[in-house]
């Protein structure tokens, strides 16, 4: 009995063991590049561990001063909401649809929709290139909204075609009641389904607000692109300037990271939804 | 009735089926089309028949590079990564202190965008500042200098540590299909005598089998898509021993202008997602495919 005892303490500390390296490894880069924003370029070439000497807010003046960050995160705000909300406008009512109603070619579409989860999407990027090119949208911020908008196209449907499908039959008391197809959905059946809407909508925002491929292939304006590309812009031109180097990071992740920590529950329902079978 | 219901589940279906069209569908019809011609620097396009294919299997020492690496790429993560993920949620599911905590840290890196993580790494493995060469110096090796990122001998491995040890993602879904298990499998097994090891890997294990199934199929996948983080640490450099397939494909199309002979790769790297797609299913025998 000793010994097992003995087994057992030495699993639950090498358990503890492994645990506090990986979250060494995931939250220390994140702790380094904070402490780093904080400090002079020469004290981030000297010592790489210290603490800064004092808090100095220069690297952060500096990254706002010499970069276009400032406009890169409107940008990225009006793109990741709009690509959002048309996102989930559109899919939201295909999978009402999709989940709800029996047509034909109803389950060809389904399985033609899903096929696009498991396409490389960057097998695309000239093509996708070529037709926003022929719309007339290249380089507008209209561009990059209309992809998004497709990017988390299967996620959402997924997601809303499932949560559809588990709600009970409310339309038939809504259209003994009068109301019409429109507004049976726009005011009865979209209240109840919030929650699947706010998982998607959290999933599809990340989305839009962390891509980097599209916003480098379809944008070249300064003015109008976003706040991944503005770290390009720190490897490039300010390669020298580490204090505002790690002050851009910082900038960049920020957003993500509180989004993330508030809507915590809605992250974890939206990328688990579907795929956990109960 | 039945005439407007229908009129409104067309209205209800169009925008998405136009987005689908327009984003996925023409796409990669095009892909697919334009692999059979010389399309080079907007000239007009001319028809070659396999010719680019050929090319591209036979001479192209880039494609090749990249096809490989790929490859690589793709193995380690449906094997190391979700074996890293499974275990972590394993540990996480026996409950222990901090267990919320732990799965909140641990998912910070999947959860800002892969720019700001290849940025981060960027800046870990600088040779002058860099932490880790300053904590090998630390440790007394005071003139150590390694340029992890641009020597050719180590590169490839400090682009794959960018993704390979955060799993988080497999944890929030092999954690959420433990905790539907019923707890009185858990009190059976250990009646039976069962240590905590032997009951997690010879009955939560096969019981979540699935959900590793389609936790190896989003990581190998992932990795088609890996752009940003190669592109703003080596940008496939040194000598291209960390070139990829989306790489490759962003250089030959967009700087060469190599459209044909882009889409060529575009169609190979599409049919190897097939392929990767039908395998892990098969493997996994997910036969109950989740989309």
């Amino acid at each position: 009995m000793a010994k097992k005892n003995f087994i057992a303490y030495i699993g639950w500390f090498l358990q503890y063991f492994i645990l506090a390296i990986f979250i060494i490894i995931s939250i220390g880069p994140f702790i380094w590049v904070v402490m780093s924003s904080f400090k002079t370029s020469n004290e981030i070439l000297s010592s790489a561990f210290s603490l800064p000497s004092h808090f100095n807010f220069d690297g952060y003046v500096k990254a706002v001063t010499i970069s276009p960050i400032l406009k890169f995160y409107g940008n990225s705000i009006i793109i990741a909401v709009s690509g959002t909300f048309l996102n989930v406008l559109f899919v939201g009512m295909a999978s009402y649809v999709l989940a709800r109603f029996n047509f034909k070619f109803r389950n060809a579409l389904i399985v033609v929709l899903s096929v696009s989860l498991f396409l490389p999407m960057t097998a695309l990027m000239q093509p996708i290139y070529m037709i926003i090119k022929q719309m007339g949208i290249l380089d507008t911020r209209m561009g990059l909204i209309l992809v998004y908008t497709a990017l988390g196209l299967p996620t959402t449907l997924f997601v809303m075609r499932s949560f559809f499908s588990a709600l009970p039959m409310i339309e038939e008391s809504a259209y003994i009641d009068g109301a019409g197809f429109l507004r049976t959905y726009f005011q009865i059946v979209m209240p109840i389904a919030i929650p699947g809407f706010a998982t998607c909508a959290v999933l599809q925002f990340l989305l839009c607000w962390n891509d980097f491929l599209f916003a480098l292939v379809l944008t070249t304006r300064e003015s109008i692109r976003t706040l991944p590309l503005a770290l390009n812009y720190f490897t490039s031109q300010f390669s020298y300037d580490y204090t505002a180097k790690f002050a851009a990071i910082v900038i960049v992740i920020i957003p993500s990271i509180a989004f993330y920590v508030v809507l915590n529950e809605q992250v974890v329902s939206g990328l688990t939804a579907g795929s956990v079978k109960e | 009735m039945v005439g407007r219901k229908g009129f409104w589940i067309a209205v209800f279906l169009i925008p998405t089926i136009l987005i689908f069209i327009v984003i996925y569908t023409i796409p990669v019809l095009t892909v697919f089309f334009t692999s059979f011609y010389r399309w080079k620097n907007f000239e007009p396009m001319q028809f070659i028949g396999i010719n680019n294919y050929i090319n591209i299997l036979t001479g192209d020492e880039d494609f090749r590079v990249s096809f490989t690496n790929t490859f690589k790429w793709l193995l380690l993560q449906s094997t190391v990564h979700v074996f890293i993920g499974t275990m972590i949620a394993i540990f996480l599911s026996h409950k222990i202190r901090g267990w919320k905590f732990i799965r909140t840290a641990y998912f910070l890196p999947n959860v800002i965008s892969s720019a700001a993580l290849g940025m981060l790494f960027l800046n870990i493995y600088n040779p002058q500042y860099g932490i880790l060469n300053s904590f090998i110096r630390l440790l007394g090796f005071k003139d150590f200098s390694q340029n992890w990122f641009f020597d050719d001998k180590t590169a490839f491995f400090a682009v794959t540590t960018c993704w390979l040890f955060y799993a988080g993602y497999i944890v929030l879904l092999i954690l959420a299909q433990i905790m539907t298990l019923p707890e009185s499998i858990h009190e059976a097994a250990i009646v039976d005598g069962a240590t905590q090891l032997q009951y997690d890997i010879f009955v939560v294990v096969p019981l979540i089998k699935n959900i590793i199934g389609t936790s190896t199929l989003f990581a190998a996948t992932s990795m088609l898509t890996t752009f940003d983080m190669i592109y703003l640490t080596t940008n496939g450099g040194p000598m291209n021993v960390t070139l990829n397939l989306p790489l490759y494909i962003y250089h030959t199309a967009m700087i060469g202008f190599d459209t044909g002979y882009a889409n060529t790769a575009a169609t190979i790297l599409i049919i190897l997602g097939i392929f990767i797609v039908i395998s892990i299913n098969k493997i996994f025998k997910l036969n109950s495919t989740i989309y």
